[in-house]
């Protein structure tokens, strides 16, 4: 039955979902301001003219909120008395899709999560089924996927740096970040065939082995890299303007980013040692050198150092990965958990066999089982919760999305800040809506 | 003729608590916790599932909010990682399950909690006032699932629009939506309101966002 659109209606056109927008401005309403409490910022209640309260709305279109984030913000002149943070605007529903796709199938649903780092994606995915179902991974493919993951990390650090500098202003660092980009484009693009949603790894181990190109151009990148990265950071440590928008701008202490439930660089920016890489380490990440680079501060200057010093961490990771990458199989021998070779399928009967029944049915874990693994992804703790009931579709697939956990700070974040901080905090919790939005 | 076949091209496994897994990690090994939560309330724990080195602790729900109390402040678990619902739709078990994962960060412990919901009466305490944490995440359970957290200062949906009525997680939910659920922009100018955006997989008429040119085109 057509129902008639009050969309064109010019009175009606701000009033698509009515209810939401009366749902969100009474929370805000209602929302105590309690930032004169407890941060001890007195707000003037001077009768200036420029003073006055005002109702605020910001996003979802707007490009400074890095995707589709909305905030609803309850201004007192300039200062932020209070703030509604909306996402659902990238919602799939990629949780209830998953219960009906194989473990397998998924997989590419993932790349489109944190789109700006999917290999890691791929890996929390393919790890957490691995566990489910018990499956042993190659030594060699578990270096391959260190390597893959901790370029993932530069990349999206990459996009952080220059886009949180040109939140600040500043476009050259964003091109220069992107030619970096575009040289880990060209790395994935090598080693999966894809540049952008790269859904190389597999459950098992990984599709194809990586090429003796592929080697060449990550080491190249990994050397060139290390004097870029550090060349930035002469540029911005020291550099006045930058640290003025930044210093003491949002700052959280460890106690409350404890309690918010911030994860990744935003809670080591705040002074807690916690990352997965060391809290639980999984792949050969209790094998290699490396430190977590650990902040006190808080604000988003620490966050900034974190994640600039993660980035050169990663480089030291990659130089000790190709020297110890070994020789091997880059994916278990076992036709029940991980597909076949491309040469057993068509040069065998079975494989063929093999090849079709994985694509048809996939791995199909124990009845009744359930297993959480969780990486350290760029943006922090990715975890994935997977309940089976012994068929090859996941009864319940959830995920833990670090975006998603810091977003919900962010709300707490702004409050007290004036409206030209939103952008710098944004950008400095660096979230990605497809993947809060799920 | 059988109504269906009950045939598997893969048998159902079943679980063997006792193998060894590769990627068990040592942080979720809490059996010091669990006898710490047995001590304190001797009723709480109702069962223990062992799987891939992890213990998933299920809790009865009149005491979950005395434990989650304890656990914060005596046993040290003052970091909610993960937060959320399960449909089990069953017709011999409670309906819903929620799971939460608190962490431990001195002693670099996980710890998986389970409460059952009935769906007749699918209320849970909210665990907003110990883990701030926990608000955007009970937000979206009862968004997904329609489990009402009681005590939650802003209990509004996290994805959808609260113009939708429905619980789109839960089991009997179809994949492909329920037409006039949610209305969606025209896809043409001058259109109508979108009611069903996967009318085509419906086997209707295929949505199109060009103008069809007319049928008694001369060429």
């Amino acid at each position: 039955m057509p129902v008639k659109s009050s969309y064109h209606d010019q009175e009606n056109i701000f009033s698509f979902w009515p209810r939401h927008n009366e749902t969100i401005l009474k929370r805000l309403e209602s929302k105590d301001a309690w930032l004169s409490t407890r941060r001890g910022i007195e707000f003037s209640r001077a009768k200036d003219a420029l003073e006055h309260e005002m109702t605020l709305n910001i996003g979802p279109q707007h490009p400074a909120t890095h995707g589709v984030l909305r905030c609803m913000v309850k201004l007192d002149g300039e200062r932020i008395e209070k703030c509604v943070l909306d996402i659902g605007y990238l919602h799939r529903g990629v949780e209830k899709l998953a219960e009906s796709k194989t473990y397998q199938e998924f997989m590419p649903y993932t790349d489109r999560m944190d789109y700006l780092a999917p290999y890691a994606n791929n890996v929390a995915w393919c790890m957490a089924v691995e566990k489910l179902a018990n499956v042993e991974v190659p030594e060699r493919a578990q270096w391959i996927r260190m390597i893959m993951c901790e370029l993932a990390r530069i990349s999206s650090h990459l996009l952080w740096l220059g886009v949180g500098l040109m939140d600040a202003g500043a476009v050259s660092v964003f091109l220069w970040t992107f030619q970096g980009r575009e040289d880990l484009y060209s790395i994935f693009d090598e080693v999966s065939g894809a540049r952008f949603t790269v859904s190389h790894s597999r459950i098992g181990g990984l599709a194809t082995d990586l090429s003796s190109k592929a080697i060449d151009m990550i080491r190249d990148f990994a050397i060139r890299y290390e004097e870029v990265i550090k060349g930035w950071q002469k540029l911005l440590n020291r550099n006045r303007i930058w640290i003025d928008r930044n210093k003491d701008v949002g700052t959280v202490s460890a106690d409350e980013a404890i309690a918010l439930g911030l994860t990744g660089p935003n809670l080591r920016g705040s002074g807690v040692p916690y990352d997965i890489r060391t809290f639980e380490p999984y792949l050969k990440y209790d094998e290699v050198d490396f430190i977590i680079p650990l902040r006190e501060e808080g604000d988003c200057l620490a966050r900034y150092h974190i994640r600039v010093e993660e980035m050169l961490e990663s480089i030291k990771i990659i130089h000790q990965c190709l020297d110890r990458l070994p020789e091997g199989p880059i994916r278990a021998d076992d036709a029940k958990k991980t597909y076949p070779s491309k040469n057993e399928v068509y040069y065998s009967m079975e494989g063929m066999i093999h090849d079709f029944m994985y694509t048809e049915t996939g791995i199909a874990p124990p009845e009744g089982v359930a297993a959480y693994h969780a990486i350290e992804s760029p943006k922090g703790e990715l975890g994935f919760y997977l309940e089976s009931d012994g068929t090859g579709c996941p009864w319940r697939a959830r995920i833990n999305a670090p975006s998603f956990t810091n977003l919900q700070g962010l709300e707490s974040m702004m409050e007290g800040h004036p409206v030209a901080d939103i952008v710098v905090l944004i950008g400095s919790i660096d979230p990605v809506m497809g993947e809060a939005d799920k | 003729m059988p109504d269906s076949l009950n045939f598997h091209f893969t048998p159902v496994d079943k679980a063997r608590p006792d193998e060894q897994n590769a990627h068990a990690k040592a942080s979720t090994d809490v059996t010091d916790v669990i006898k710490a939560i047995q001590e304190r309330f001797p009723e709480a724990v109702t069962e223990v599932v062992v799987y891939a080195g992890e213990h998933t602790v299920f809790i009865a729900g009149e005491v979950f909010l005395n434990v989650c109390t304890a656990l914060k402040e005596e046993l040290g678990f003052t970091y909610l990682v993960d937060l959320a619902g399960v449909d089990r739709f069953q017709e011999d078990a409670p309906r819903y399950e929620v799971y939460y994962c608190f962490v431990n960060l001195q002693a670099g412990k996980r710890l998986r909690i389970k409460v059952r919901v009935e769906e007749d009466d699918a209320v849970l305490p909210s665990i907003t006032g110990l883990f701030k944490a926990a608000d955007w995440n009970e937000r979206e359970c009862f968004d997904m699932l329609g489990i009402r957290f009681e005590g939650h200062p802003d209990l509004r949906r996290m994805f959808m629009p609260e113009d939708f009525t429905y619980h789109p997680q839960r089991k009997e939910f179809p994949l492909l939506g329920i037409p006039g659920s949610l209305p969606l922009p025209p896809r043409t100018p001058e259109g109508e309101l979108t009611m069903d955006p996967f009318a085509a997989a419906r086997s209707g008429s295929p949505a199109k966002s060009y103008q069809e040119p007319a049928e008694n085109d001369e060429n």
